[in-house]
């Protein structure tokens, strides 16, 4: 699911330096699995940001709501306000929610309380890493399941570089080298042969070099839609 | 499992709250209970240290609350699912405590705002009988209680021993009850002073019959007739009343119940001589209470099992002994009382009274002078659903219509024939809804076996050398350092986590936090109430609110913290500190905000568990003005729940990163680990977190 990290106080207070009156929004979805942005992280916000203008002197209301998510139309209509009558909402959503809201009320500056970092499985209790990178055409049934984009600090596609050291990677020594567990993988597995392969050239189309991704599932979108998505 | 129904965010703004979730399942004290007291909220407030606020729940169901807790078979215990952990909280020593504590005066009077419905008469001012008179003039009724002893209080009263129930504990019920606006008229008996007719006639529109069973059944052999030959309900109540009786030397009892028990060891503290019991039953057999047999047997009556009486000897007048059978047989294959005797095997115990323990009945005399019909057993006829007996605006209630219960037992049941008469008295058809929520399942015993162990208090007893002389009674009350560890026992059942399930995000934390390993998450997180121990780590932590409490209220944290600032002294320099102080070791006056220790500056606000304490709660205290906040937790291991200190140290850790963040730190949230260290230590350290915190 996406990762998402709460901003520094004191960046958000610059955001909201024009503002008197915030809403602060929290988010059902992922940032409530992470436990960055749900309803409780909301309400904790307020709280710091209420303090923090306390101390600085600043006029600054923050009200606390929550949705289910914030990347689909539908789930707006349990907001408890509009959020026009605010000067801000103050959206601790995913990328996708901020971006979305700013849309939905576009009378209304939907600004990020976080900073969306990756796509990450829950790997302990309370820490999450990065899986995936989102490059639209996955390859990890020839990499023994280990994402060559996203555990590989150069994304590279046919093997190993020359820059691995016991394992680690030279950008980040803290990290393990991608490619040398996709080897180990696929040798425990007897699946080496995977490796030589020869594949086509990935289509980067596929990732950003197409530009901004869609998805249509044509059965689902209602009849207009459908016939501007084939255009 | 749990309960139907799911809870939505609509479903729980449609009830008005989470408390309203208590009423979908009862913990099972409450539901064994037959008053169906509020046990597991009388328990929280004694171990609060609220005892008028707990003797006023206990009451609100339960008229006799100081007898019951000197008496009652607690069926509450025997259920209570402390059982399947260690051993059960001792429920009624608890209601004694708070009840005898609080007495008449101590308890809340709610009389009905008028009192001007119809008058009602009661005949027999027992447990049944003023419960059912209570009922009724709460109800705005006029009841008149009609008892043909000098004393109100029915079988307490008259037969208990008072070694067991001291009658001034009784008063104090009495007195709670007719101040409701009861009238009761003493030394009357319907069937002689008045009749029912003559009731009807003068005005009351409905009557109670609840006359009970204040006589001894006969035993029809030679002999039976002798002067000293006695019933033990006429003995037990000549004790009673003080009233002087024909009693000798060598008394036999003849019974195997906790009536003969109660005989028995009455006729050991008239004084002199030697006491035995006789009775059919061998030991398992003998239905009295464990414990009387115990005790009585301590004190010094002897038991003669396995014996059927068949006559009385007499020699010159007077008893000398009673012909016993062996008894080869008591219960038949089906289990019914069916007695067989080997005549060749007889013995002749000596003795020189008798005192017959063998089964109550009742006295029919207040149905003289009314139409009232009995059945060919010459019990009253009555409807079981209604109370209604063959004469319109008559009803019968406790154990004149049903078998010999116990005083709770006759108080559910008055209230019953209460609710019958004003259905009647309104003239709506009598239909009474008997169906009760359904009660919280076994605890599991991988959950009951991580449950901390706390062995249950011990009731300290006069040694029985000191029982046998007098009527004093035999078991002491609790001491309130008692009371407050017990009543701390109690699991909560049903009052734990309920899941908003459209709140719920499945990110696991509950699954993770809580101490017993109960959430099970699927689709959203599911708690059982049958498992959950209601210690609030979930709670604390969900990152969506979409879990709450069915028993309390997050807000009520908040609420309490805004206004224990209101009270600390106010102005330029004045220190404001809010502490949170685990209760779980804390004495009342702590609970209760009156400690005269206080220290300066710091507000003390007690809670049951850490566990409960969320970063949120601590951050409201500085909105609400605090300039620091003490987290005053137990020592490892300590806390009420398992994990509890462990958790609150990562919360206050976060919280304080959050207050840094916002302008407000190092360090404004101070962590003391002393709050099971007493009250010296834990006060020592929230002066010294207070004084750092002036410091910042």
């Amino acid at each position: 699911m996406i990762v998402a990290e709460r901003k520094p106080l004191d960046e958000i207070l610059n955001m909201l330096a024009p503002c008197k009156r915030v809403l602060a929004l929290g988010c059902g979805g992922c940032v409530s699995v992470c436990l960055t942005g749900g309803e409780k992280q909301a309400a904790e916000l307020a709280v710091q940001l209420r303090l923090a203008a306390r101390r600085k002197k600043l006029d600054l209301a923050v009200e606390v709501d929550c949705i289910t998510r914030q990347c689909d139309r539908e789930f707006l209509t349990n907001l408890k306000q509009d959020p026009r009558t605010f000067d801000a909402v103050l959206s601790l959503a995913c990328g996708c929610g901020v971006g979305f809201l700013s849309e939905q009320y576009p009378d209304v500056p939907v600004l990020p309380a976080m900073n969306t970092t990756f796509y990450g499985s829950n790997t302990a209790p309370g820490v999450w890493e990065e899986y995936c990178r989102g490059c639209g055409d996955c390859v990890l049934a020839w990499t023994a399941g280990i994402c060559p984009v996203a555990k590989c600090s150069k994304s590279l596609l046919n093997g190993i570089c020359g820059g691995t050291k016991d394992g680690k990677c030279e950008v980040n020594p803290d990290m393990e080298c991608g490619w040398s567990r996709i080897y180990d993988r696929l040798a425990e597995l007897g699946r080496l042969d995977e490796m030589r392969k020869l594949r086509p050239p990935r289509d980067y189309r596929k990732d950003r070099g197409g530009g901004v991704r869609r998805l249509v599932l044509a059965s689902m979108t209602a009849d207009d839609q459908t016939q501007e998505a084939k255009e | 499992m749990m309960h139907d129904g799911e809870l939505t965010s609509g479903g729980l703004a449609a009830m008005g709250g989470a408390a309203g979730l208590m009423q979908r399942q009862w913990a099972p004290c409450r539901y064994h209970c037959p008053v169906h007291a509020d046990v597991r909220a009388y328990i929280e407030l004694i171990a609060r240290g609220q005892y008028r606020s707990a003797v006023d729940v206990i009451r609100a169901n339960l008229p006799f609350a100081c007898v019951c807790g000197r008496i009652c078979h607690h069926p509450c215990e025997a259920n209570c699912r402390r059982n399947d952990v260690d051993e059960p909280v001792a429920i009624r020593e608890l209601k004694r405590f708070v009840a005898e504590l609080q007495g008449a005066a101590g308890s809340t009077v709610r009389k009905a705002p008028v009192q001007d419905k119809a008058r009602v008469a009661v005949v027999g001012a027992g447990p049944a009988g003023l419960a059912a008179a209570l009922d009724l003039a709460r109800m705005g009724y006029r009841p008149v209680a009609f008892e043909k002893f000098p004393v109100a209080g029915g079988i307490p009263a008259t037969a208990v021993p008072k070694y067991r129930l001291p009658r001034d504990v009784l008063r104090h019920d009495v007195e709670w009850i007719l101040s409701h606006g009861i009238e009761l008229r003493t030394g009357v008996e319907i069937g002689a002073d008045q009749t029912i007719d003559g009731l009807l006639a003068e005005g009351f529109a409905a009557v109670i019959v609840a006359t009970g069973l204040p006589k001894s059944r006969a035993l029809n052999v030679p002999g039976m007739d002798h002067r000293r030959v006695l019933g033990a309900m006429e003995f037990l109540t000549a004790a009673a009343m003080d009233r002087p009786m024909d009693v000798g030397r060598d008394v036999l009892v003849i019974g195997g119940g906790n009536v003969a028990m109660d005989a028995a060891r009455t006729a050991l503290r008239l004084g002199g001589g030697r006491v035995r019991a006789m009775c059919l039953e061998n030991e398992q057999e003998m239905p009295a209470w464990a414990w009387e047999r115990r005790e009585a047997e301590e004190e010094g009556v002897g038991f003669i099992r396995r014996r059927g009486p068949a006559e009385v000897l007499l020699r010159g007048g007077e008893i000398v002994g009673v012909k016993a059978r062996k008894v080869t047989r008591v219960f038949d294959e089906a289990g019914r009382f069916a007695p067989l005797y080997d005549d060749a095997d007889v013995i002749e115990p000596d003795c020189d009274t008798v005192v017959l323990a063998i089964g109550q009945q009742a006295d029919m005399g207040f149905a003289r002078g009314s139409g009232l019909a009995a059945d060919d057993r010459g019990r009253l006829v009555y409807d079981p659903a209604t109370h209604e007996t063959s004469v319109p605006g008559v009803f019968a209630c406790g154990e004149i219509v049903t078998a010999p219960g116990s005083v709770v037992e006759a108080c559910a049941h008055g209230q019953r024939a209460a609710a019958a008469v004003d259905m009647y008295l309104r003239g709506v058809p009598v239909r009474i809804d008997d169906e009760l929520p359904p009660a919280i399942g076994t605890i599991s015993q991988e959950v009951g076996g991580k449950v901390t162990k706390v062995a249950r208090a011990v009731i300290a007893a006069r040694p029985a050398a000191e029982r046998a002389g007098c009527f004093a009674e035999i078991d002491l009350t609790m001491s309130e350092a008692e009371a407050l560890r017990e009543s701390r026992r109690c699991m909560s059942c049903g009052g734990g986590a309920e899941v908003i399930v459209d709140k719920c995000a499945a990110c696991l934390t509950c699954l993770r936090v809580c101490p017993f390993g109960i959430p099970v998450v699927t689709d959203v997180a599911r708690i059982s109430s049958d498992l959950c121990q209601a210690c609030g780590m979930c709670i604390a932590d969900c990152p969506a609110h979409a879990i709450v409490a069915r028993s309390w209220s997050a807000e009520d944290l908040k609420a309490a913290t805004d206004a224990a600032l209101g009270r600390l002294p106010a102005g330029e320099g004045a220190r404001r500190v809010v502490a949170f102080v685990c209760g779980h070791h804390a004495p009342a006056n702590a609970w209760r905000g009156s400690l005269d220790d206080a220290v300066g500056g710091v507000a003390e606000l007690y809670l049951p568990s850490m566990a409960r304490l969320s970063t949120e709660q601590v951050l409201h205290a500085f909105e609400a003005g605090a300039d620091g906040v003490v987290v005053v937790a137990c020592r490892l291991g300590a806390d009420r729940y398992p994990h509890a200190t462990e958790r609150v140290r990562k919360r206050v850790t976060a919280v304080n990163e959050m207050l840094a963040e916002a302008g407000l730190g190092p360090d404004r949230v101070q962590l003391t680990e002393t709050a099971s260290q007493g009250r010296a230590a834990m006060r020592e350290a929230i002066a010294a977190a207070a004084d750092r915190i002036a410091a910042l």
